[in-house]
C-alpha cells in the first residue's frame, strides 16, 4: 500500500469521485448483461438487486463515520470475492479484462478507505478497518445452476452499482456541511484519548486529523 | 388339387399343436432370470444406468445371454423403448446397461423391467425368455424440492444442429407458465398436467456463454431457466502436413477450423500419435505440433492427428518418408568474388541435412530489367559464375535450395547485391549545335546528350572538347567541361571549325563525336511546310538528298514559347527520310517548328526543310484587339494589325466579322448568323489570315451597331466575347464641319492680324500720354532754377473750384437739356485775383478718355460725386477734407446710383491744350494764358457717356490750385 494522502478534503474528494465512477453500470453490469445474453425482454427486469444484499442508503447514512468506513470496506471485500467467482462464467478475454479492471478500482478504493480511516481521530489504535464478522454479504452462495447463477451475478452487480451510488452520496454529505449530518461530522470525538469505538458508539462528532476545535 | 388341400390342412394342425407345447414350456421360470435390478440416474447426461446380476450360474460357467429391457414413461403401459442386450454372463457377474433419454428424466416418471434368455445364435427365435422382472420406477420429481417451477435439462451441452427436448415442471398447475428461448416464446405440448415439453430442432450456436431458455408464471415474480450450451461442430483438421528442415525435428501443421470452446467446454485439443513408434504427444498449440525424430533414423512415419472435445473426436492420418519431407533452410554466406566489368562469381553455403543428401539450388540474377536463372547441384557449398554482365551495373542475385532427390519444397530465398566494375564509355556522345552570328562572330552553342547507362559504362566525369580551325590548321583549342553539363557556348570567328567532343569516366574515353561549324552558314531560305501532329508525335518526312549524306538531324524546341526553347534534336541514318518526333513536352495548342538538316560527308550540316505544326490544334482562345477608324455615316474601318497569327493555338485561316444591327438586314458579302445567345447578326468572312483590316459598309446614318472580329481555324473560331458598340453619325455633320472649320480659321486669322496690327492702330489712334517728367516744360522750369517747382501730385492739389454738373435724376431728357445743365464752378480757394504765387502753372487737358467706373483708381482721376450737395462742398476748407469728402461722396454715390445707371463713366483726360479736339474745349474756360492745364472730369454713368450734343459740355469740371500749381 502506498503512502496515504494526509489532506482530509482532498482524500474525501477522491473518494467521492471514485464512488461516482464506480456507480456507472457501464463498468461492470452492462458488459456482463451483454456477455451473458441477459439483454432480453423478460430477463432484464429480473436483474434487480436482491433486497438486503447490500446496505441501503438509509442504513449507510445512519452509520457513524467509523462504522460507515468499516461497512464499506467489508462489503467491498465481499464484492471482490464475488467478482473472482464470477470469472468462471466469463469466457471471453475482453470481458475478463473489464472484470479485472473493476477489481483494481475496488482495491484502490479500499486503500483510500484505509487512508480516510487513518485521518479520523483515534485511528492510531486501529491501523486498518477490520472486516466485520456477521456483516452484510452481498451475495448468496453461488449455485451450480448456471442460469440461476447468471441471474444472481446480474443482481449482485446491479446492487453493487447502487451501493456505490449510495456511498458517493454519503461521502458528499461528509463534504457538504458538517453541521447537516451529525453522524458524519469530522468534528466528532476530537477529545484526546477517546477511542474510536467509544466515539462510534456514542455517535459523537469527529474531526479530521489535525483539525482543531474552535 | 384335393390332395394338396388335405396335405396343407394336416401341416397347419401339426404346427398349431407344436406352438401349444412351447407355450406350456415357457410358462416355467428360467433358472437364469435377471435379479437384483437396480436403476441409477444421471441427470446431467439424462441417463439411466441399470445394474443387475444373474444367479444360479455354475462356477466358471459362462453363458451367452440376451436381456430384453423395456422402458415405459409416465405409466408402465406406455412403453417407449425395448432393447435386447446380448452379453456373455459369468458366474457372479454384475451386469450394466445404460440408456440415454431424450426427455430429461426430471420431466416424467420412468419404469424399467427386463427379462433374459439364453442367446442361441443358431435359432434366436427359439429362445425361451425368463419372466419379466418387476417394474422399477424412476421418479426424479420427488427429489426436486418445493420450488414452484423447474426447467430441465440443466446446462446441457449439445452440438449445433442437434434436437433438444426441454420441459418445465410446475408445482401449481393452475398458473399459466410461458417459456422463452432468447426472449422468443416457445410453443410446447403438455406431457402431464404439471409438465410441458418443448422440442427444439436444429439448435443454433448463439454465444460462448450458452443459450438462455427460461420460463415464468403469469405473476412474473418467479423465473426459472436453463442454459443450453450449443457447441460448434468439431471439424476435421485440414491440410495436415509434416516436414523437417534439419532431419531432427518434424514440424506438423494443420488448419484447425472453428473453435468449439464454450463456457462449459474447453476448446478442442489435438493429439499426435505415431503408429510405428507408438509414441503420442498432446499438442500445445491449436494448429501445429513438434515431433522429435527418432535417433535411430526412422524413415517412415504414420501420424494420426486427433481433434477432440467433450462431444466428439476427429482424426486424420499421414504416412510419409522422412527424406521426402525435407524443407531445407535458406542458404547463407552468399558472397561475390572476382567481380570484373562483365563477370562475377557467386558462392554460398547450405545447412547440413546429413551426408547423403544433395541439394538442388536455384540461382536468379536480376539486372537491367532482365532475369537469368541457373540451377546448381550442391552438397555443402555452392558456386555460380555470372558472365556477360554490363559494366558498372548493380545486380541482385538470390538463391534457394531443395532436396535434389525427392523434391518437397524450396527453401526461402537469400538475396545479395553486387556491382560490376566500370569500363570506358562505349559510344560517342550525340552532339548538335546552334549557330548565331553576332557582330561578325559566330556564337556556337554545343549540346550533347548524356550517354545512357549502357553507353557510359560508369560515371561520366567530364567532357573534352577540341576545336580545330580548318582554315588555319595549326590553330586548335581545348576545353574540358565537367559533368553533368550537357552543353557549352563557343565564340568563334568566321572560319570553319571542326569540333571533337568526347566523354570521360574514371576508366577511359569515349569515341569522339565530330561536327563541323562552317564559316559560311549557307542556310538557304526554305519554305515552311505544315505538318499535322498527333498524340503520338509528329510524323516528319523529307526528300532524300541526291548527294552523299552521312545522316539527317531533326531539330526542334520543346518549349518554343519559353525564354529557353529547350533545343532538341534527333539523329537518323542516311537512308532514313522520315521519322516520328515525340516528346513528353509536346502540349496541345502549341506550335512546334522543326528543321531538318542533312549532314554531309564533310560533317557539315545544312538545312533541308522546315516543318511546323501542332500536336493538337485548339480553337483560338483570344480575339484580336480591334481598332475602329474612319467612322462615317455609312461605314467604318476595323483593323487589328497587332494580332499575331503565329502565337495562336492553331493555324489561323481567316477572320469572321460579326455585325449586329437593329435592322438585322445583311448586305452582300455577308451572311446571317445566329450566335449562341440566339442573337442574329451579319457575318463577314475574311479568308486571308494576313488581312487585318476590314471596312464595314452599307451602314445607316445615326444607327447603332455592334461588331466583333474573331479568328477561325480548322478546329473552330475564337470566343464570342463582348461586342464593340458604335453609332454612325448623321449625314450632314461632315459637310457642316467642312464649312465651319474654314470659316473659324479665317476669323481666327483676321483676329491674329488685328492683334498684330493693334499696336500700330494704337499708335495711330491712341498715342501714349507724354510723361510730364520728360516734358520740355520741366526743363524750362529747371532753367529758371526754382527748386520748389516740380510735378504736382494729385493729392497735393487743393482744388480752388469744382465744376458741378447739375444733373437731373430720373429721366434722360433732363440730362439732354443743355440750358439746365450748365456747369457750375465752385471756387473753394482764392481765384487768380487772390493768387499771389509767383511760378507759372502747367495745365493739361484731355477729353478723350471715357473709362468705366471700376478703373477709377487710376492716378490723377479723382472721382466726383455726381450729386454732391453744395452744403457739403462748403465744408471742405482744407485739401485733405476736400479729398476725403470727395471720396466719401463718391462711394456713397455708388450706392445711390440706380441699377440701370451703376456704370460710371469717368471723363478724366489729359489733353494738351494745344490739341484742337472739339470735345476738349470747354466753354469759357477760366484759364491763365501761360498755364498748362490738367482738367479732371467727374465720372458719369456709362449710359450717359454719350458725347455731348452741343459745344456746351454737360460735364462738370473743377479746378485745383495749390500755391501756384494749378491743375484743371
Amino acid at each position: 500500500m502506498g503512502s496515504c494522502l494526509d489532506k482530509y478534503q482532498e482524500l474525501l474528494g477522491q473518494l467521492q469521485k471514485q464512488a461516482d465512477i464506480m456507480q456507472h453500470t457501464s463498468l461492470l453490469l452492462d458488459p456482463y448483461i451483454q456477455s451473458q445474453g441477459l439483454d432480453k425482454d423478460g430477463l432484464k427486469e429480473h436483474c434487480r438487486e436482491r433486497p438486503g444484499a447490500y446496505p441501503s442508503k438509509d442504513a449507510l447514512q445512519g452509520l457513524g463515520r467509523w462504522e460507515f468506513l468499516r461497512t464499506l470496506d467489508t462489503t467491498l471485500g465481499h464484492v471482490l470475492h464475488r467478482l473472482t467467482a464470477l470469472r468462471r462464467d466469463i469466457p471471453r478475454a475482453q470481458d475478463l479484462e473489464i472484470l479485472n479492471r473493476a477489481k483494481q478500482n475496488i482495491r484502490g478504493f479500499k486503500n483510500n478507505i484505509h487512508c480516510m480511516a487513518q485521518l479520523l481521530p483515534g485511528s492510531s489504535e486501529t491501523t486498518e478497518p477490520t472486516p466485520t464478522g456477521p456483516g452484510t454479504s452481498p451475495s448468496p452462495t453461488p449455485t451450480s445452476d448456471t442460469f440461476q447463477r447468471r441471474l444472481e451475478g446480474c443482481r449482485f452487480l446491479h446492487g453493487y452499482h447502487r451501493f456505490m451510488h449510495s456511498v458517493g452520496q454519503v461521502f458528499r454529505e461528509w463534504g457538504e456541511s458538517p453541521s447537516r449530518s451529525r453522524r458524519h461530522s469530522p468534528h466528532q470525538g476530537l477529545r484526546k484519548g477517546t477511542s474510536r469505538m467509544q466515539l462510534s458508539r456514542k455517535n459523537k462528532r469527529l474531526l479530521p486529523r489535525g483539525q482543531l476545535p474552535r | 388339387m384335393a390332395l394338396f388341400s388335405v396335405f396343407q390342412t394336416t401341416f397347419l394342425l401339426a404346427l398349431l399343436s407344436l406352438r401349444t407345447y412351447q407355450s406350456e414350456v415357457l410358462s416355467e421360470p428360467l433358472p437364469w432370470a435377471p435379479e437384483s435390478l437396480k436403476v441409477f440416474i444421471n441427470s446431467t447426461h439424462q441417463c439411466l444406468h441399470l445394474q443387475w446380476s444373474v444367479h444360479n450360474l455354475a462356477h466358471h460357467q459362462e453363458l451367452k445371454m440376451v436381456f430384453q429391457i423395456e422402458i415405459s414413461r409416465i405409466k408402465t403401459s406406455n412403453v417407449i423403448w425395448v432393447e435386447n442386450y446380448s452379453t456373455t454372463v459369468k458366474w457372479n457377474q454384475v451386469l450394466h446397461w445404460s440408456w440415454e433419454s431424450k426427455l430429461p428424466l426430471e420431466c416424467a416418471k420412468h419404469f424399467i423391467r427386463m427379462r433374459s434368455a439364453e442367446d442361441d445364435a443358431k435359432t434366436p427365435e427359439q429362445s425361451f425368455w425368463s419372466n419379466w422382472s418387476s417394474w422399477e420406477e424412476v421418479d426424479v420429481q420427488n427429489s426436486l424440492g418445493h420450488d414452484p417451477l423447474f426447467v430441465f435439462p440443466k446446462d446441457k451441452l449439445v452440438e449445433e444442429g442437434s434436437n433438444v427436448t426441454i420441459c418445465y415442471v410446475s408445482r401449481s398447475p393452475q398458473s399459466n407458465i410461458s417459456c422463452y428461448l432468447e426472449g422468443v416464446q416457445m410453443q410446447g405440448e403438455q406431457l402431464e398436467p404439471n409438465v410441458t415439453v418443448f422440442n427444439l430442432n436444429h439448435v443454433a450456436f448463439i454465444r460462448e456463454t450458452g443459450t438462455n431458455i427460461y420460463c415464468k408464471g403469469d405473476q412474473g415474480d418467479s423465473i426459472k431457466g436453463i442454459v443450453l450450451f450449443v457447441s460448434k461442430v468439431l471439424e476435421e483438421p485440414k491440410e495436415f502436413s509434416c516436414e523437417t528442415q534439419d532431419l531432427t525435428t518434424l514440424n506438423c501443421t494443420w488448419d484447425p477450423g472453428s473453435d468449439t470452446g464454450l463456457l462449459k467446454q474447453l476448446s478442442q485439443s489435438y493429439t499426435l500419435f505415431e503408429s510405428f513408434s507408438g509414441k503420442k504427444t498432446l499438442c500445445k498449440h491449436k494448429s501445429w505440433c513438434s515431433w522429435e525424430v527418432a535417433p535411430e533414423s526412422q524413415e517412415m512415419y504414420n501420424f494420426t492427428l486427433t481433434a477432440e472435445n467433450y462431444l466428439r473426436k476427429r482424426s486424420v492420418h499421414l504416412l510419409f518418408n522422412l527424406t521426402h519431407r525435407v524443407h531445407p533452410m535458406a542458404p547463407f554466406s552468399v558472397l561475390f568474388t572476382d567481380v570484373s566489368t562483365t563477370n562475377a562469381t557467386m558462392t554460398w553455403k547450405v545447412h547440413s541435412t546429413g551426408n547423403y543428401y544433395t541439394l538442388l539450388c536455384q540461382v536468379k540474377l536480376y539486372g537491367e530489367g532482365e532475369v537469368t536463372q541457373h540451377n546448381v547441384s550442391v552438397e555443402v557449398d555452392g558456386e555460380q559464375l555470372f558472365s556477360g554482365l554490363e559494366p558498372d551495373t548493380e545486380y541482385r542475385a538470390q538463391v534457394r535450395c531443395a532436396n535434389a532427390n525427392h523434391f518437397w519444397k524450396w527453401s526461402e530465398w537469400t538475396h545479395q547485391n553486387f556491382t560490376t566494375a566500370e569500363a570506358a564509355p562505349s559510344e560517342a556522345p550525340d552532339v548538335w549545335r546552334n549557330v548565331k552570328s553576332v557582330q561578325g562572330h559566330s556564337v556556337v552553342t554545343l549540346f550533347w546528350k548524356p550517354l545512357s547507362k549502357l553507353q557510359a559504362n560508369g560515371k561520366i566525369l567530364f567532357y573534352n572538347i577540341v576545336i580545330e580551325n580548318l582554315d588555319r590548321s595549326s590553330s586548335s583549342k581545348f576545353l574540358s567541361i565537367p559533368a553533368p553539363a550537357n552543353g557549352t557556348e563557343l565564340n568563334l570567328d568566321q572560319c570553319s571549325y571542326q569540333i571533337h567532343v568526347t566523354a570521360h569516366n574514371s576508366v577511359g574515353t569515349s569515341p569522339a563525336s565530330v561536327i563541323i561549324v562552317s564559316g559560311d552558314p549557307g542556310n538557304k531560305e526554305v519554305e515552311e511546310e505544315r505538318v499535322k501532329g498527333t498524340e503520338d508525335g509528329f510524323s516528319l518526312s523529307w526528300k532524300p538528298q541526291p548527294g552523299n549524306v552521312t545522316g539527317y538531324i531533326v531539330e526542334w524546341c520543346d518549349r518554343p514559347r519559353g525564354p529557353l526553347c529547350d533545343l532538341q534534336w534527333k539523329s537518323v541514318g542516311p537512308t532514313t527520310t522520315s521519322t516520328v518526333v515525340s516528346s513528353d513536352a509536346f502540349r496541345p495548342g502549341v506550335q512546334y517548328n522543326f528543321r531538318i538538316y542533312g549532314i554531309s560527308t564533310e560533317r557539315v550540316p545544312y538545312l533541308l526543310e522546315k516543318k511546323t505544326g501542332y500536336s493538337q490544334e485548339l480553337a483560338p482562345s483570344d480575339n484580336p484587339q480591334v481598332v475602329m477608324s474612319n467612322l462615317t455615316s455609312r461605314s467604318f474601318t476595323l483593323s487589328w494589325k497587332d494580332y499575331s497569327i503565329e502565337s495562336q493555338p492553331s493555324f489561323i485561316q481567316g477572320y469572321h466579322v460579326y455585325l449586329k444591327s437593329k435592322a438585322g438586314q445583311c448586305h452582300s458579302g455577308s451572311e446571317k448568323a445566329v450566335l449562341s445567345d440566339d442573337a442574329v447578326c451579319c457575318k463577314y468572312k475574311i479568308d486571308n489570315p494576313k488581312q487585318k483590316t476590314f471596312v464595314v459598309e452599307n451602314l445607316q446614318p445615326e444607327s447603332f451597331y455592334e461588331f466583333l472580329v474573331t479568328p477561325y481555324s480548322s478546329v473552330g473560331e475564337g470566343p464570342h466575347g463582348a461586342f464593340t458598340k458604335v453609332t454612325t453619325p448623321d449625314e450632314y455633320s461632315p459637310i457642316l464641319i467642312r464649312v465651319i472649320l474654314p470659316m473659324v480659321f479665317c476669323i481666327l486669322l483676321i483676329m491674329i492680324i488685328c492683334y498684330l496690327k493693334s499696336q500700330w492702330m494704337k499708335e495711330k489712334c491712341y498715342p501714349d500720354i507724354p510723361d510730364p517728367y520728360k516734358s520740355s516744360v520741366l526743363s524750362l522750369i529747371k532753367s529758371k532754377e526754382n527748386p520748389r517747382l516740380t510735378i504736382m501730385n494729385i493729392k497735393d492739389c487743393v482744388p480752388d473750384s469744382i465744376e458741378v454738373l447739375n444733373k437731373q435724376e430720373g429721366t434722360r431728357k433732363s440730362l439732354t437739356e443743355t440750358e439746365s445743365s450748365k456747369p457750375t464752378y465752385l471756387y473753394l480757394l482764392p481765384t487768380e485775383e487772390s493768387y499771389s504765387g509767383p511760378g507759372p502753372c502747367i495745365c493739361f487737358e484731355n477729353f478723350t478718355y471715357n473709362q468705366a467706373a471700376s478703373d477709377s483708381a487710376s492716378c490723377g482721376h479723382v472721382p466726383v460725386a455726381p450729386k454732391a450737395p453744395p452744403s457739403q462742398l462748403a465744408l471742405l476748407t482744407s485739401p485733405e477734407n476736400l479729398l476725403k469728402a470727395l471720396e466719401e461722396n463718391y462711394m456713397n454715390s455708388l450706392g445711390e446710383i440706380p441699377a440701370g445707371e451703376t456704370s460710371l463713366n469717368y471723363v478724366s483726360q489729359l489733353a494738351s491744350a494745344m490739341t484742337g479736339d472739339k470735345f476738349s474745349l470747354p466753354t469759357n474756360p477760366p484759364e491763365p494764358a501761360l498755364c498748362s492745364e490738367y482738367k479732371m472730369q467727374m465720372a458719369i454713368p456709362l449710359g450717359l457717356a454719350s458725347p455731348p450734343s452741343s459745344g456746351s459740355s454737360s460735364l462738370s469740371s473743377f479746378t485745383l490750385l495749390d500755391e501756384g500749381e494749378h491743375y484743371h
